[in-house]
């Protein structure tokens, strides 16, 4: 229950500028610095539960700058405001990174889809977020801005721990940027997309997985994992990655990478499943991941 | 009236209702607004157990637009749905018993300033030790929640023994034992409960409600507030639901009348969902353990049931509960000696009552996934099996429970041959299976909840020279199209269109008593009730009708809006002419209807909770299908097949039955009221785990599978127009047939609901390691039930008396639900 509504501050930001501005201001000594708000979908939600702490929001959602997706020879930009439903919707996406438009036709309800954005999915740090492990899986990089300029941060060092991450309170995301495979590439593409929750819908998932791999014959020539709600933060696989680099994709190199991975994640009991499930749904994703990879 | 052609029952139809709920102009209890009207908060308790040692609203109150503040102090008299059971305050008095009780209410000019107002007043604890399970409500009788009840936190505990088990047992070539775990749920209606209060210029106060059961919140509203009940008027708006969740009286509810008296103002409140949560009233959490004996051709020789329910912090169905537990085990199947002990506890959570099913569902799902187990261990297929144990129609059963029409095995025969069971059982690939169940379940229970002798549903006809037929009754649409069913049967009896005929509903001013939309009772008493007011308004215009045209009264035909003769159709008036003329003769015209069931055939205490007019009778199969991979549960098809008497508006009537099997597969596979406890920094109390639909899942559109229904309709006797119920029974055998089915797709038993990939891939893994493929409970606590009350059966001579029980006073008699 919410008890304080009117504690809250809220103002709308009609250009990328006038937005960085207010998020440049300094902090509140009482309710903290501005915080941007996109589509609501998730502060909406700890607000009617009333576990939202007073701050203060200013409201991104008119920004023009933020939206839309660009694409050209070699990459492909989304803007942070994207919505889920222009993710599900758009062909290079779906033909070229289909884990994005996979993970936002699973996101939430389609009220959700139409409201919830990729920057604000990335920036709520929620371990349990949809996009983020196909965003691994693909080695996105996130443009921010703010009043002193734009850095590129690659993606899979963008959160460091539990709802922590490598964005200062003035910066905004503002892009995810995406490398298009030059064509013809080597090996055969596999995407593989996972998400497993209470429900087949309108559930937060207990396991989701992303992976991408290029295969050649036997040999994988690239593999990326990225997985949701089974660690602190959004997970790319590393060290299972490069034991699955390590020779050619067998019986034994599968045990090996399963080992590696069992290691690597760390689930844990809460409201939705327990570490136990997610540890072998986990291992039986990955060796159904791979087994697609063998053509299987 | 037997053997009249029907018109409009058995004709599939839109429901009455229908357009003023698909435009949205239907007015919700939320939808209600008045001029000056104020608005009302709760301040909840945020300890599950504790003393109240003080509450200080000044700083609310101080706030500009708060206009009230109450707490228990102002309504110390205690309230509660069953006469055994009064033990709320409409405001935590001296303690709070889980977290979410109410203890202060805030009246101000917005919603949102009063709840903003909650965070000003100041209350002080003094916490007490919480009482989180069963177990250890059973092993700790301190603290207590309450200090009325059978001993410490032991709420009721019951035992009755029908004929001999130890005999039947000795008889059996298989005693089969096995312990089941049913988990709590809760209702999750699209509407919240909301209620307005208002005071008309006279002084008399009005309360609108989302409520199942007007006629019990009157009376608690009367009795807390101490106003002369006829200075009281309850009106039951129409309802997004209920599913029993609505049926109890609630303290937020006559916190409004209070603040309405107090202040001269409408005052409204709307509960958010979290708080929807905590007025719960769900599924008892069960643990259960039942001992059969069964011949080797699977007849049953003895059932030994013990049941363990978890009440949470108030009384509220919570006997009737307990009794329900054990009352319905006979009425599916033939059980020769019976033994049933029930234990209810207090524990500090929100408290349990009636959900759809009222008790039964638990050990449904215990017995029928022991008759699969039964099934599997002596190689007879298990529709077969069931098929072979069918209880007998025209009986009385072990204890003592009249049955009159069975359709269960029509029932079993059709999903066998729809969904060709007998092929697909142990017959499909691995991950693939099938499952089936049956069940039971009471049209309307046979007992008042508070003991009189007066009719059960009542309903007024008016009919005047307009052509329009009035018909009055008190009872509750929650949905369920009750207000269509009372026009069908007025219109039928009258030989009118639908349309003619206008109900006025659920309003303690106006129309006379009806006990409420629990029990699936209504369309039983209410139909009864009304095909006799109906029956003597035709009298009335046959009379005159007679009189004008030469024929005999019973010659005529009331059809299509004409009443005419039955050898000379063209012979005859319009309906509207035939009231007018009636009118003229008789004055003018009204008559009633009222319905009573037939006094139980059970003489013990505790057999007032069973009896019934009527039982109707389900058969499911279930398909599914288990990923092994993740546990995943798909349903791909229900077939289902239920035994209705006669279907009074078969499009309701299926509705019922996919609502039911929505409910079901929830129930089996996702829902649960859990709970946990905070951080230690955050006090460790016992809170909701999931208090929000974000968190607390219950099926889409994309897991609900087609569900092929069949309604069998064999009318019974006690049944208007032959009908039985419909609203409940169709969701008991969803779940245990989901879990047959489970064991068919991979072999492991889940002895527990919900069902979750959890559970799955646990059992899977137990397998494949050479355990038992089996989660459930290992054993069943030791629990002090009380020595049993001994009634022989009627094959043994009994008279439905217990052999060893003291006489007792007549209002005494156990109450029923």
């Amino acid at each position: 229950m919410s008890h304080n509504l009117s504690e809250f501050v809220a103002c709308s930001a009609l250009t990328l500028p006038e937005a960085l501005a207010r998020l440049a201001e300094s902090s509140d000594p009482e309710r903290g610095p501005w915080r941007p708000l996109a589509g609501g979908t998730d502060v909406m939600v700890t607000m009617a539960a009333g576990t939202l702490p007073v701050g203060r929001y200013v409201d991104i959602w008119p920004l023009a700058e933020l939206r839309g997706i660009t694409v050209t020879d070699d990459s492909v930009e989304i803007g942070a405001l994207t919505t889920y439903t222009e993710l599900r919707a758009h062909p290079v996406i779906t033909a070229e990174f289909p884990l994005l438009s996979l993970a936002a036709r699973e996101t939430g309800a389609i009220a959700i889809q139409n409201r919830g954005t990729i920057g604000g999915n990335i920036a709520n740090a929620s371990p349990a977020a949809d996009t983020p492990p196909g965003l691994l899986a693909y080695d996105a990089e996130l443009e921010l801005a703010s009043l002193s300029g734009t850095r590129v941060v690659p993606y899979a060092r963008f959160h460091s721990k539990y709802k922590q991450m490598d964005r200062r309170p003035d910066e905004l995301i503002t892009k995810v940027r995406l490398r298009r495979e030059p064509s013809p590439s080597p090996g055969q593409p596999i995407h593989y997309y996972r998400k497993v929750g209470t429900r087949a819908a309108q559930a937060i998932s207990k396991v989701c997985f992303a992976g991408f791999a290029r295969i050649d014959g036997q040999k994988l020539l690239t593999v990326r994992i990225g997985l949701g709600s089974v660690a602190p933060i959004p997970l790319r696989c590393v060290r299972t990655e490069a034991a699955l680099l390590s020779g050619p994709l067998d019986e034994a190199l599968i045990r090996r990478a399963e080992a590696t991975l069992s290691y690597e994640i760390m689930p844990i009991d809460d409201v939705r499943s327990n570490l136990r499930y997610r540890r072998t749904v986990t291992l039986n994703l990955l060796r159904e991941f791979l087994t697609r990879c063998q053509g299987r | 009236m037997k053997n009249r052609p029907l018109h409009i029952i058995g004709k599939a139809r839109r429901r009455v209702d229908a357009r003023a709920k698909v435009t949205g102009e239907t007015r919700y209890a939320d939808d209600l607004n008045f001029p000056r009207m104020l608005h009302c908060r709760l301040l909840r308790s945020p300890l599950p157990h504790a003393k109240i040692v003080s509450i200080d609203a000044r700083r609310a109150l101080a706030l500009p637009g708060v206009h009230l503040v109450l707490t228990g102090a102002d309504m110390p008299t205690t309230f509660g749905i069953l006469p055994v059971s009064q033990d709320e305050h409409a405001l935590c008095l001296d303690k709070v018993r889980f977290v979410g009780d109410p203890v202060a209410a805030v009246v101000a000019q917005t919603e949102l300033l009063a709840e903003e107002a909650l965070a000003l007043i100041d209350v002080e604890y003094e916490p007490l030790q919480t009482i989180s399970a069963p177990e250890e409500a059973l092993s700790h009788p301190e603290p207590r929640i309450h200090d009325y009840g059978d001993s410490g936190n032991v709420h009721k505990a019951v035992a009755l023994s029908f004929g001999s088990v130890e005999q039947g047992f000795a008889e059996a070539d298989h005693v089969f034992e096995d312990t089941f775990h049913y988990a709590g749920n809760t209702h999750l209606p699209l509407e919240t409960h909301a209620a307005v209060a208002a005071l008309d210029p006279d002084g008399k106060l009005t309360l609108w409600s989302s409520t199942q059961t007007p006629h019990y919140v009157h009376r608690a509203v009367a009795k807390v507030l101490g106003q002369k009940p006829s200075r009281v008027r309850v009106i039951s708006t129409p309802q997004g639901g209920g599913f029993g969740g609505k049926t109890d009286p609630f303290g937020h509810e006559i916190v409004i009348c209070k603040a309405a008296m107090m202040l001269g103002r409408p005052v409204k409140i709307c509960l958010s969902r979290e708080e929807v949560f905590y007025c719960h009233r769900g599924r008892h959490p069960v643990l259960m353990k039942l001992r059969c004996g069964v011949k080797q051709d699977g007849t049953l020789t003895a059932l030994h049931l013990q049941t363990l329910l978890d009440g949470g912090a108030y009384g509220s169905y919570g006997v009737a509960s307990t009794f329900y537990t054990g009352a319905l085990a006979t009425v599916t199947y033939h059980l020769p000696n019976y033994q049933f002990e029930g234990c209810r506890v207090f524990t500090n959570k929100p408290p349990c009552g009636p959900k759809r099913g009222h008790g039964t569902v638990q050990p449904r799902f215990g017995q029928e996934v022991q008759l699969d187990k039964i099934a599997d261990k002596l190689a007879l297929d298990p529709a077969e099996l069931r098929l072979r144990i069918v209880a007998q129609p025209g009986s009385l059963t072990a204890n003592y429970l009249r049955v009159q029409s069975i359709g269960l095995a029509d029932c079993i025969r059709s999903v066998v041959r729809r969904s060709d069971f007998s092929n697909k059982h142990r017959k499909l690939p691995y991950g693939k299976g099938v499952g089936i169940a049956c069940s039971s379940y009471l049209s309307g229970a046979g007992m008042p909840i508070y003991y009189n002798d007066m009719p059960h549903s009542g309903v007024q006809l008016k009919l005047d020279r307009s052509g329009l037929v009035t018909a009055f009754c008190g009872v509750a649409e929650v949905g369920q199209g009750c207000d269509d069913v009372l026009c069908a049967c007025v219109a039928e009896v009258l030989g009118v269109e639908v349309a003619d005929v206008k109900v006025v509903t659920g309003d303690s001013d106006l129309s006379p008593v009806d006990l409420g939309s629990y029990s699936s009772r209504v369309t039983m008493m209410m139909g009864n009730a009304a095909i006799a007011a109906a029956e003597r308004a035709r009298e009335i215009v046959a009379t005159a009708v007679a009189d004008k045209l030469g024929v005999a009264a019973d010659q005529l035909v009331f059809a299509q809006g004409r009443v005419f003769d039955a050898a000379a159709p063209e012979k005859g008036l319009s309906f509207r002419e035939a009231v007018v003329l009636a009118e003229a003769a008789a004055g003018t015209i009204g008559t009633t209807g009222s319905y009573k069931p037939e006094k139980p055939a059970a003489l013990f205490k505790g057999g007032g909770v069973g009896p019934s007019p009527a039982y109707s009778y389900t058969a499911a199969v279930v398909e599914v299908s288990v990923d092994p991979e993740t546990g995943w549960l798909g349903i791909d098809k229900v077939f289902i097949a239920h035994d209705i008497g006669r279907a009074l508006n078969p499009t309701l009537a299926r509705g019922q039955v996919e609502g039911s099997v929505y409910m079901g597969l929830g129930e089996a596979l996702m829902e649960e009221q859990a709970f946990r406890r905070l951080p230690p920094k955050l006090s460790s109390a016992l809170v909701h785990r999931t208090p929000s639909i974000l968190e607390y899942k219950s099926l889409t559109s994309l897991e609900m599978p087609e569900v092929d229904i069949e309604l069998l309709e064999d009318p019974d006797p006690n049944g208007p127009f032959g009908g039985k119920e419909v609203g409940q029974g169709p969701l008991l055998p969803i779940m245990p047939a989901i879990a047959n089915a489970i064991f068919d797709a991979v072999g492991v038993r889940i002895d527990e609901v919900p069902i979750t990939p959890e559970k799955i891939l646990k059992a899977l893994a137990q397998k494949a390691a050479g355990k038992p493929g089996r989660i459930g409970p290992k054993d069943f606590p030791s629990v002090s039930y009380p020595a049993p009350l001994f009634v022989p059966t009627p094959w043994q001579g009994g008279d439905g008396r217990a052999t060893n029980e003291v006489a007792r006073p007549k209002d005494k008699r156990a109450k029923n639900v």
